[in-house]
Order: structure tokens, then C-alpha cells, then sequence
């Protein structure tokens, strides 16, 4: 029994004598002769402290089909970086690190300097390197310089929407962080609170069990898909781009929006930036000047002078006014674009040939109270789109009581609002009355792969329906009758279009305004009584020109063009009959 | 026992380290994806731009003198 036993023993000891050679072997293989290749492989997993192997979600567009983009997303290579005091030759590790990352390279002078500095071991001198180029680095085994894993934020389509995708820098205790954009405002979804694929879950499953089970944090962290399509959104940057360019305006501007829903399908201003180009940036271009800037727009603003007053029962489409060419007011005249005298109108006209007259008379109808009730519905509010820095209308003249200041109002000139906030107002008239929410944002892919849709609200009624049909009536009429592209009708046969043009004297610093310098807008929804899109174009004290319809009318009716054909939406008047069997 | 207990942990050892060995490099393999999908997107991008720049007129194309429609839904059309 004892020697059977004794033999069990041997036999286990045996075993384990063999497994314990077996690891031995193992070590040996791994740390002697594959030493080497094992050290420059964690070499480039290693995280550098300075520049971090950071994770952050990503940001999508939204293809017209479904298909999501990455608008901002990681891109992985290597960095290098230098040790003082284990260089050789600087020069010629110089000369080799700069034949392969010339364009991303600190100065030559600046790499001898950092080579010369003794007192330290870790310099990085380059950065954002290809894998291949990274791997053909490394090849070259030069003493004292380190090829490092490195991961960075990468967007791919470089300037598209990039005011409003917004940037990442280093924030707080150098963590990488949303600054701008929607990386800002989504940057609780979009960060990491650790590097969950790194983690290694035995050491968290003994360390940190709990947070490894349910982490509140880890929960609510995800990628997020915008409404943007990308080739709407690049067909709209291209012409606000040449809009800009032909007229050397100051800036411009321009969203085309879902006027139902909110949903924001395009947003792009000029001049705009490249994210994946901070090196350079002017940071003034930080700025988002579609909900952070105000301006006073002219015209487009009438509109929503008509819809209110309709809605208030003020006047109906049947009202007719004498209209006299120029009116005084306070002391003040206010006179029609063309100084010409209509006569007895009738309310459409008002809106169809853009009387400054005809709207101050509205806004007397309609009085003091009630314009002052409408406009701050309207405008008093931040629109609530998800970006950060949205600016307030500036309505403080709706606060006093001389006349001039509403009727000035009415026909978009004494208060300024942001782009955002006019064209959710116009989608008000374009989509029945209802003030929706616009937004950038559809929905959250969280990291447990559940799609989380955002609810952005069914809006608030501020027109009547009957109100919002009749003012788009009008604007309907501007297009087909009165809006001339480059001296050519801008009448679709097959498509209604609703359409507002406006011009307005842009302010001086002193609360005055320019003789010759005016900012120019322009607004269109189709189809009329059933919109799928609204868009609005703007330019800022553009050259040359002075009406809206000169510098706008032609990026506004390629776009509408191009809205229909992209979308193929279908015509709405003059369908053939033509069928295919 | 001790042999057994030995041989566990040594083992319980070498399941940590290897499964931490493949976590990282499939991140890394993760990422790398990523990264190659965002350079395929980029050029996506850049053929956008390029279509959108094409002026169609000097490339010898003309406008369509009509256009007829039919009561046909196309996938792209809006729902």
C-alpha cells in the first residue's frame, strides 16, 4: 500500500517536474531568444504620458440610405520620441527620423537642442505617423530613439461641419476633451473613463469587481449619429464657399434643416477650418456663428410679421392697405425698397414684392403688445439645439415704447437673432406653426450596442395652421412670380417653392448703420405645403452687391435642385401622366 | 497537494497573462480597423468633393431639354 503510494507520488512529482521544465523552456524562449522582438512589440504598446493612447467614441454622419460615416473618429500609427541621454548621433538620427516624418517633425534646430538636453530620457520630436512608417522607424534600431504606439483624433472629412463637429484638445490634467462643437457637448458620451479593452479583467475582477459589474459611467458612454448627410452638408459648404469668394463678404453662412422634425441635415459657415490642422488655427473660427452670432436679417423677417398677425386675427389675407412708397415714423422715414408707391393692396404683396411699408402697417395692426407677445415667443428663447455657446436674440428694442422700433422689427432690421433661431422660426411657418427643436444628434450607439433614439419633442404651436398656409401662400407666389436668378424666373414647372429674400444696412459700432455695407439672407421650403426641407443662406457685408436676390438666388436655386434630384422628391404641380408598363 | 495547488495557480498564472496578451492585441487589432476604415471615409470624402466640384458644363454634358415623371417609387425617394 505504501509503495503504491510512494509510486503515485513520483509519478505527480514527476508531472510536475515536467510542467515546471515546460515553463522554464517557455520563459527562456520568450525572454532570451525572442527577447528582442518582445521589447519592441510592448515598446509599441506602450502609452506615452505626454500624447496618451487615448479612446473617445466617434461621431457619424448619416448617408440619405442609412450608411453611417465617421465625421470624427481615432486613427492609430506612432510617435518618436527621443532619449538624451542613450542617443548616439543626433544628426544622423535626425536625418533618418525626418527622411520618413518630415511633415509632422519638431524643427531641426529644435531636435539638436532637445538631443543636447541630458537631463532628460523621454523628448517627443514626432508625431501621427503611419504604421508603416512607423514599423519602417523601428526597423532601423537607432540607439536612444523609440517608435511608440500612438492614438489620435481623426476626421475624415477634414472641413466638413467642422464648427459644429468641433474639436478635441488636451483639458484638465492633460485628459483629452471636447472643446467645441458637438465633441463638447456630447463629451460625457463620447469620452472614456478608462481603456475598456486594455483593462485586464482578472486584475479588475479581484481589484474593482464592482465597477466591473456596473459602472454608471461606462453605461452612458457611446458614439453618437447626427442628422448631417454628408453630401448635402459638402454641396452646401461648396456654396457657401463660392458665395463667400465671388463677393468677399466677411463671413457666410447657411443650414438646410427637416422644418417638421428639427433635424438639422447640413450647417456650414465661412470661413471654417481644418480640425485635423490645429497647429495653425486662428481660434476666432472656434466660434459657431450660427447659434453663436446674431444678426439682423431684412426681409425674411416679414413672414413671421404676416403669420402673427394673421394668427392674431390682426389682418387676413383679404386686407388691403394703402400703401404710400415711404411712411415717417417717430421723426423717422421708412420708405420701400424701391421707393415706389403700390397703392391698395392686398397682403400678398406685401410679402411677394417686399414691402417695408406694407410690414410696418402689419405690425401697427397687429400693435405693440401682442408683436412684442409674438416676437418673444418666438425669438426670446434659446432654440435648445444640442451645441454649446447659444447665444440669446437681442430683443431690447421690443422694450420701448416709440412705434419705429416695431415697425423696423417687422421687416427684420432693429433686432438680431441667430441663424439658428431664424430658420427654426421660418420652419414654423414652413411646417404649420409648430416651433420645433433643431437638433444635430438622432441617437446614441451605446458601447452595449444598443441604439438609444433622442427624443427631441413634437414642439410648441406659436401659429395658427390656417396663418402658417396663408403666409406660405405668399411666399409661394415670391418665388413663382417675383424671384429672378441671373435675370431668369426661378419657377420650377414640377415643384412649389416657398421662398423669402432679405437685405439689411449691417450696424455700425456705434449703433448706426452703413450706407453701403448690408448683410444679405435668403430662405426657401419645398415642397410648399408639404416641406421636406428648409434652407438658409447668408452673407455678411458681401462686395459689389446689395440685394440678397443678387448674391444668394443662385447657391439657393442649385441647392433646391440639387435637394430634388439627390432625394428624388417627387413633384408636387405638373406631374405627367406618363406611365411605364 | 501542494504539487496540485502549485500547479493550479501557475496555471490560473498563465491564463491572466495570456488572456491579457490577447486583449491588448485585439484592441490594438480593433483600432487598427478603425483606423483603416476612417482612411477608406477620407477618400469617400475627397470623391464627394471632387463630384460636387465638377463643373459638368465644361466637361461637355448639357441640361436635360425635358424630364418626365412617373408614378414609380424610387429607393431613394424620400418615405
Amino acid at each position: 500500500m505504501r509503495a503504491q503510494f510512494r509510486k503515485r507520488i513520483r509519478i505527480v512529482l514527476a508531472i510536475i517536474i515536467l510542467i515546471a521544465l515546460g515553463i522554464f523552456a517557455r520563459l527562456y524562449f520568450l525572454q532570451i531568444v525572442h527577447g528582442q522582438e518582445y521589447v519592441q512589440k510592448a515598446n509599441q504598446q506602450f502609452a506615452s504620458g505626454g500624447s496618451g493612447l487615448f479612446d473617445r467614441g466617434s461621431i457619424y454622419f448619416t448617408r440619405k440610405d442609412g450608411t453611417l460615416i465617421s465625421a470624427a473618429t481615432l486613427a492609430t500609427g506612432f510617435l518618436v520620441a527621443i532619449d538624451p541621454q542613450e542617443i548616439i548621433n543626433a544628426e544622423a538620427a535626425y536625418v533618418a527620423i525626418n527622411s520618413i516624418a518630415s511633415s509632422t517633425m519638431v524643427t531641426h534646430t529644435a531636435f539638436l537642442a532637445d538631443a543636447m538636453d541630458k537631463t532628460k530620457v523621454y523628448i517627443e520630436v514626432a508625431y501621427h505617423l503611419s504604421n508603416a512608417n512607423g514599423s519602417a522607424l523601428a526597423a532601423l534600431a537607432i540607439p536612444g530613439v523609440q517608435v511608440l504606439r500612438e492614438t489620435w483624433r481623426y476626421y475624415p472629412g477634414g472641413s466638413l461641419a467642422a464648427q459644429s463637429i468641433g474639436i478635441v484638445s488636451d483639458g484638465s490634467g492633460g485628459t483629452p476633451t471636447g472643446q467645441t462643437g458637438l465633441e463638447a457637448a456630447y463629451n460625457s458620451v463620447l469620452s472614456r473613463s478608462g481603456d475598456a479593452l486594455h483593462k485586464n479583467f482578472f486584475a479588475e475582477l479581484f481589484s474593482n469587481a464592482n465597477n466591473l459589474l456596473s459602472s454608471t459611467q461606462n453605461a452612458n458612454e457611446g458614439d453618437i449619429v447626427t442628422t448631417i448627410e454628408p453630401e448635402v452638408q459638402t454641396r452646401l459648404q461648396d456654396d457657401i464657399t463660392k458665395v463667400n469668394q465671388r463677393y468677399s463678404s466677411e463671413s457666410s453662412g447657411g443650414v438646410i434643416m427637416d422644418p417638421k422634425t428639427g433635424a438639422i441635415y447640413a450647417i456650414a459657415s465661412y470661413p471654417t477650418f481644418d480640425p485635423n490642422d490645429l497647429q495653425n488655427l486662428d481660434p476666432s473660427l472656434l466660434v459657431n456663428p450660427l447659434v453663436e452670432n446674431v444678426f439682423e436679417y431684412g426681409s425674411i423677417m416679414k413672414p413671421i410679421t404676416m403669420a402673427s398677425a394673421l394668427t392674431a386675427g390682426a389682418v387676413t389675407p383679404q386686407t388691403t392697405y394703402n400703401d404710400t412708397g415711404c411712411i415717417r415714423v417717430d421723426g423717422d422715414r421708412i420708405c420701400n425698397w424701391n421707393l415706389k408707391a403700390y397703392g391698395v393692396i392686398p397682403m400678398l404683396t406685401i410679402i411677394q414684392d417686399s414691402l417695408n411699408v406694407g410690414a410696418s402697417w402689419v405690425a401697427e395692426q397687429l400693435g405693440q403688445s401682442r408683436f412684442r407677445q409674438y416676437f418673444t415667443n418666438i425669438f426670446g428663447q434659446k432654440t435648445g439645439i444640442d451645441l454649446p455657446h447659444e447665444t440669446d436674440a437681442l430683443l431690447s428694442n421690443l422694450s420701448k415704447p416709440q412705434q419705429i422700433y416695431y415697425d423696423t422689427a417687422s421687416f427684420g432690421e432693429g433686432i438680431a437673432v441667430t441663424p439658428i433661431q431664424m430658420v427654426r422660426a421660418l420652419a414654423a411657418v414652413a411646417n404649420g406653426g409648430i416651433l420645433v427643436r433643431p437638433h444635430l444628434v438622432s441617437s446614441i450607439i451605446l458601447n452595449s450596442g444598443v441604439s438609444q433614439p433622442i427624443n427631441w419633442g413634437s414642439g410648441t404651436r406659436i401659429f395658427s395652421v390656417a396663418a402658417a398656409r396663408e403666409t406660405t401662400v405668399m411666399m409661394d407666389a415670391l418665388w413663382d412670380n417675383a424671384l429672378k436668378v441671373n435675370g431668369i424666373s426661378a419657377k420650377i414647372p414640377t415643384m412649389s417653392v416657398a421662398a423669402k429674400t432679405g437685405t439689411a444696412q449691417l450696424p455700425t459700432p456705434t449703433g448706426t448703420y452703413y450706407k453701403n455695407k448690408f448683410f444679405n439672407s435668403e430662405v426657401a421650403f419645398f415642397p410648399s405645403f408639404n416641406p421636406k426641407f428648409i434652407i438658409l443662406l447668408y452673407t455678411e457685408d458681401p462686395k459689389n452687391v446689395i440685394y440678397a436676390e443678387q448674391s444668394l438666388s443662385t447657391s439657393l436655386l442649385d441647392l433646391v435642385h440639387f435637394l430634388i434630384n439627390y432625394y428624388a422628391v417627387p413633384p408636387d404641380r405638373n406631374v405627367a401622366t406618363t406611365t411605364i408598363p | 497537494m501542494v504539487g496540485v495547488l502549485s500547479v493550479t495557480y501557475i496555471g490560473l498564472m498563465a491564463v491572466v497573462m495570456s488572456y491579457a496578451a490577447l486583449t491588448v492585441e485585439f484592441s490594438q487589432s480593433v483600432k487598427n480597423d478603425e483606423a483603416a476604415v476612417a482612411t477608406l471615409e477620407s477618400q469617400y470624402f475627397a470623391s464627394v468633393a471632387k463630384i460636387t466640384n465638377t463643373d459638368y458644363s465644361a466637361e461637355g454634358y448639357t441640361a436635360p431639354t425635358a424630364q418626365i415623371f412617373v408614378p414609380a417609387t424610387a429607393i431613394t425617394a424620400l418615405r
